[in-house]
């Protein structure tokens, strides 16, 4: 009943990955009519506060996320949201592809953040949903060559069939990293110039700051621990940059044209689809919960 | 290592007097010997070293024959702060002639790899960074001092560059609190060089209450008095949050334990920076994911690039006075440079030690 210090006090309409059909507009609505596919941005800002206005609404201490406390969700027949945090999909991307927008849009922020590009070699560590979907991310941003690493052979050669270049199966054990370190770099081939953690653990966060090249950025998006024992100084005295992500901010519009010219194609990462019972809803977070195969769980409802 | 090397002889047909050097040649043991000079390429100098102050890093190599992953292997002549007067110029120099006074880059890059290529030449792999005070030198990296800056000041231009280029690499500016951990030699030159970016207010803590006064003296706004322990780093947070007047920017880790970098990376604003420039603790256990989930980044630092210039004119303008800094000088004699050591080790009310050769 908590995420990161958020307390649900009361009972809260959950879900925030969400898409559906504008069915009524209130009387200055402009951006989309009734009848409109949309994706819908989760959180609202103050739009008052310094962050806000510097356009860094995702950190707006003020913000009223969908399903975080004491805010509801989205999995209900109906909700009722600011319009301009409603985004036309297009005719050939599905309403499925239209919910996919929201965690897709934290793997579009790292990009963004650590300028992913045609220059960027990138390791991923961590092949779970958000591992891959960094990875096709990375991929559209046009990142050359893209290595990925697990502990679980399933979702290594998920990851591969979703067009990784190198897996590279690693070790929970600490003692196993200088080791993997070193396959990792062999794997790319050449400098590692950005690292997307997408686990959050002492041993990913330190393999990540190792294998980085000097100069490079590791980009932290996994939420696993909160004390993590890492080499911090020797990655500083390499200048290996520290990047955090929280959640994004001005990528919806950027993931409905990925999903719409093919370049970014997440129906694959759809792995069960449920329909909205009591027994599904239950169904559905036990299935998504066990993780291994389960990549994305879907409501249709 | 820089150029020159350990002369077994010496040159009874050289007319010029023996050159000498301060040689690191076993753990607590300094000695003053004789260096002999290789001959001078085209593009390099011959400079008169006038000069020379200590780094914790010479201090360091000193005591354990090692300083991160560099270690000492051959007796190597100490010092890389320094400033003198040019003596010899190669054929093709054109940027200095004899008489100049200049300010010494120590670090000799490749530019050939991709880092230099890319201008970070600070991170090239194959770099040249002596702890010798460089006799020989390409003249590209002796940087003319105006008349009002002292080869004092120009020597303290090596560390200067370490708080020039963290306040570049975090983007110190007009609109930008920084609070600095560490009221240390580089704690203080991040000090003054956040003041001349254009830092608002400028928070400094540290254990030791004469080091702020110091720190207090050269123009920090806020000075906090914390402690060492583990446990009070939310409690030190609250202090310092209390005592500056707005959020925290920036902060810079000028020590580089566990318990400042959680308290840089608790004490940061949402969307700020934590610039990471002392080497204390290798492995950290840190609250990082707490910090990133807040968008807090970590900004690495080594060493600096392209400062010298940007530092002979804040030093010119008076915009910098380092000269607070530089609280022992010594001669070069044997005794000298033992005790000039002893000195800096200690700590305490010693700053910046410097030798006038």
């Amino acid at each position: 009943m908590e995420v990161a210090g958020k307390v649900v006090k009361e009972p809260l309409v959950i879900g925030h990955e969400c898409a559906g059909i504008v069915e009524e507009v209130g009387s200055e609505v402009k951006n989309v009519a009734v009848g409109d596919r949309v994706a819908v941005e989760p959180g609202v800002s103050c739009w008052r506060c310094d962050l806000c206005k510097n356009g860094r609404y995702n950190l707006c201490p003020d913000v009223k996320f969908l399903a975080t406390p004491p805010y509801h969700g989205g999995l209900a027949h109906q909700i009722v949201h600011p319009a301009d945090l409603c985004f036309k999909i297009p005719d050939n991307v599905t309403l499925e592809e239209g919910a996919m927008i929201e965690p897709l849009s934290v793997s579009i922020h790292a990009c963004l953040r650590a300028v992913a590009g045609p220059d960027t070699n990138v390791l991923i560590v961590g092949a779970g949903p958000l591992g891959l979907m960094t990875m096709i991310t990375a991929r559209a941003f046009g990142s050359p060559k893209i290595v990925i690493v697990d502990v679980d052979e399933q979702r290594l050669a998920f990851a591969e069939s979703l067009g990784a270049d190198k897996c590279v199966k690693v070790s929970a054990d600490m003692k196993d990293m200088a080791e993997e370190v070193v396959e990792m770099q062999k794997a790319m081939g050449g400098p590692i110039d950005i690292t997307f953690e997408c686990v959050g653990f002492s041993k990913t966060m330190s393999t990540a700051l190792k294998a980085t090249r000097s100069g490079g950025k590791v980009c932290l998006l996994g939420l696993g621990h909160s004390q993590l024992t890492v080499p911090l100084t020797a990655a500083a005295a390499r200048e290996v940059d520290v990047l955090g992500v929280f959640r994004f901010k001005n990528t919806y519009p950027l993931c409905a044209e990925f999903m719409g010219s093919g370049k970014i194609d997440v129906k694959p990462l759809i792995t069960h689809r449920f329909g909205f019972s009591q027994e599904e809803i239950e169904k559905a977070f036990e299935v998504s919960a066990q993780g291994g195969n389960a990549i994305k769980v879907m409501f249709n409802l | 290592m820089g150029k020159g090397g350990m002369s077994h002889e010496s040159s009874a047909d050289d007319a010029q007097e023996e050159n000498m050097a301060a040689w690191l040649v076993a753990v607590d043991t300094l000695k003053i010997q004789p260096f002999k000079l290789p001959p001078l390429g085209p593009h390099d100098v011959k400079v008169r070293m006038k000069a020379v102050g200590i780094c914790g890093s010479d201090v360091h190599y000193l005591k354990t024959m090692q300083c991160a992953h560099f270690v000492v292997k051959e007796p190597m002549v100490i010092g890389h702060e320094c400033a003198g007067i040019i003596e010899e110029v190669g054929s093709e120099v054109r940027n200095v002639v004899v008489g100049d006074r200049v300010a010494i880059e120590p670090g000799i890059s490749c530019w050939r790899c991709d880092h230099c290529k890319s201008g970070r030449y600070n991170l090239c792999p194959d770099m040249k960074f002596f702890a010798t005070p460089p006799i020989v030198h390409p003249a590209d990296l002796c940087f003319k001092l105006p008349d009002n800056v002292s080869l004092e000041e120009g020597a303290m231009c090596e560390p200067l560059s370490v708080g020039v280029h963290a306040c570049r690499r975090a983007n110190a500016g007009p609109e930008t609190n920084v609070l600095i951990m560490g009221a240390g030699p580089i704690g203080l030159v991040a000090l003054l060089a956040a003041r001349a970016f254009g830092a608002p207010q400028i928070a400094i803590v540290d254990v030791d209450e004469k080091r702020l006064a110091v720190a207090k003296s050269i123009g920090a706004d806020f000075c906090v008095k914390i402690t060492t322990d583990v446990q009070d780093v939310d409690e030190n947070v609250t202090r310092i949050l209390e005592a500056m007047d707005g959020e925290i920017d920036i902060t810079f880790d000028c020590v580089g334990f566990t318990n400042t970098m959680s308290t840089a990376l608790k004490a940061t604003r949402a969307g700020g920076k934590v610039c990471l420039v002392g080497m204390g603790h290798n492995d950290m256990t840190v609250p990082l994911t707490p910090a990133a989930a807040r968008e807090v980044d970590v900004i690495g630092v080594f060493r600096y690039k392209n400062t010298w210039p940007l530092c002979i004119e804040f030093l010119r303008s008076g915009k910098i006075d380092v000269k607070p800094l530089i609280t022992h000088r010594f001669g070069f004699s044997q005794q000298d440079i033992e005790e000039a050591f002893e000195t800096s080790a200690k700590g305490g009310s010693a700053i910046k030690v410097m030798f006038n050769l």
